[in-house]
């Protein structure tokens, strides 16, 4: 019985960690998608951070750049799923392109990777 | 005084890199990028952006003819042009000379001189520029002291002189020695550099044409044909180097001091390949 009791505790136990780590494994996506969208819009526009719109264009800004691709546009191509791959352009895009025209950011420690965090948290918010 | 010490501490790690490079390679000396800097070194040829002609239009659209006509009302540079013939005629220095006294009244005889400028310079063992030229002059055939890179005299004086060629093509040389250091100029100007990782040529070849921001990026034809020049940003006359200097910390990478072999080197190959562009000093830009 005690043993019984046992084994329905510890199967029990068994769910609620296999539970933890299912909801464990879900909420991962979301939270390396903490950073914050605000401060991301700030760091794209400010000309001593991203400076980004001295190339792309971003809404609510005046006369942006048009060296690179409008990033509007660039996102609607972008699922949660790329979330990575939007990383890596901010922080290197020589992994893309190895003769890009766009700084490194993370590689050459122009943003921090929680700055590039936020970033490309304010990026998603762009997906209509 | 800030200005002065930074400068100071410029010449003296340049100084200390030069030698050090120097010994290690046996290589001439060339300022703070020296080591990567060799001739010989491959360049990633870049594919330009568009042809001059397209560039144009997209500048004329953007800007209209606003430098242009406001150069024609009066450029404000233009002020510097008499005090320039008056220096050309001063005497200065322990000779008893000036520059008319080696070329004529108000230095005529240098009409055209400035168009094979920069060149190489078997005594300096390096590139000559026109205002490197002046002042050596100066010292040695004048005894008179070198004017400071910048200061109102030596823009004048330079710019004075520079004048007597307006109008001329720029048709400078690159044969025999000058070879190895336009292209080490030219490597200077191709090497990606400082935190941003741009190169001159990423921006004045492959994205001529485009804007960074509201700035029209300019294709590098005619790029050398104009200085020194008055431009609304500065609210002042200053030279190409001073321009390459700005363009650097934009970069934000080494900026290397006015004449440093670096920055003749790359005058020189940017000069060559302006060659056939009309003089035409001072020039007026945004
Ligand atoms: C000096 C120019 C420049 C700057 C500054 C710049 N970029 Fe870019 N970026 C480009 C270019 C050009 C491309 C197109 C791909 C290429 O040529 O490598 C690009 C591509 C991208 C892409 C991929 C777009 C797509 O269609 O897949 C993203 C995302 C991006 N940039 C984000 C940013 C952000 C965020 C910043 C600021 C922190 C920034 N960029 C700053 C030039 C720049
Ligand atoms: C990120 C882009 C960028 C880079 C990199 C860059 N420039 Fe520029 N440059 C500009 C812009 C924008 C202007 C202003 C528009 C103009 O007058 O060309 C300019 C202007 C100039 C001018 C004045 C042109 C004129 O007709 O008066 C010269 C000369 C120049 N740059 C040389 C250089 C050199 C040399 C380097 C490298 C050491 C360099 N630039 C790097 C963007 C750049």
């Amino acid at each position: 019985m005690a043993m019984d009791r046992g084994k329905g505790r510890g199967k029990a136990g068994l769910w609620a960690a296999a539970a933890v780590i299912v909801f464990m494994i879900a909420a991962l996506p979301l939270s390396a998608q903490a950073g914050n969208a605000k401060k991301g819009e700030k760091i794209a526009k400010t000309r001593k951070l991203g400076n980004c719109v001295a190339c792309h264009y971003l809404p609510g800004v005046e006369s942006p750049g048009n060296i690179g691709p409008n990033l509007v546009e660039s996102m609607q191509e972008y699922t949660m799923a790329d979330r990575k791959e939007v990383v890596q352009w901010i922080r290197d895009a020589r992994k893309f392109n190895p003769g890009t025209i766009m700084p490194p950011f993370g590689t050459n420690k122009i943003l921090t990777p929680e700055q590039i965090d936020d970033l490309v948290t304010y990026l998603y918010t762009l997906k209509k | 005084m800030i200005k002065k010490i930074l400068n100071l501490h410029e010449v003296l790690t340049c100084a200390v890199l030069v030698l050090a490079v120097t010994w290690l390679s046996g290589f001439s000396p060339g300022g703070a990028w020296a080591a990567d800097n060799k001739a010989g070194t491959t360049i990633e040829e870049l594919t330009p952006s568009m042809s001059y002609a397209e560039y144009h239009k997209r500048y004329e659209a953007y800007y209209g003819d606003t430098t242009a006509r406001m150069a024609e009302e009066g450029n404000p540079a233009d002020f510097l042009l008499d005090d320039g013939k008056d220096l050309a005629n001063k005497v200065e220095g322990s000779k008893g000379k000036s520059c008319a006294s080696c070329h004529g009244k108000d230095a005529l005889k240098l009409k055209g001189a400035a168009t094979t400028y920069p060149r190489y310079d078997a005594k300096l063992s390096g590139i000559m520029t026109f205002a490197l030229q002046i002042n050596t002059c100066r010292q040695k055939q004048m005894g008179a002291k070198p004017l400071k890179y910048e200061s109102y005299d030596q823009l004048a004086l330079t710019m004075y002189i520079k004048s007597l060629s307006n109008g001329m093509p720029i048709k400078v040389s690159i044969a025999g020695p000058a070879q190895s250091f336009f292209e080490k100029g030219k490597i200077a100007y191709y090497k990606r550099q400082g935190q941003l990782n741009f190169s001159c040529a990423i921006c004045h070849v492959q994205y001529a044409g485009y804007k960074a921001r509201s700035n029209l990026i300019s294709n590098n034809k005619h790029h050398a044909d104009h200085w020194p020049s008055y431009r609304l940003k500065w609210g002042k006359t200053g030279s190409l180097q001073r321009r390459f200097r700005g363009c650097l910390k934009n970069m934000r990478a080494k900026r290397p001091p006015q004449q440093s072999e670096i920055l003749r080197n790359m005058e020189l190959y940017l000069t060559y390949i302006n060659n056939g562009d009309l003089i035409q000093v001072p020039g007026m830009r945004m």
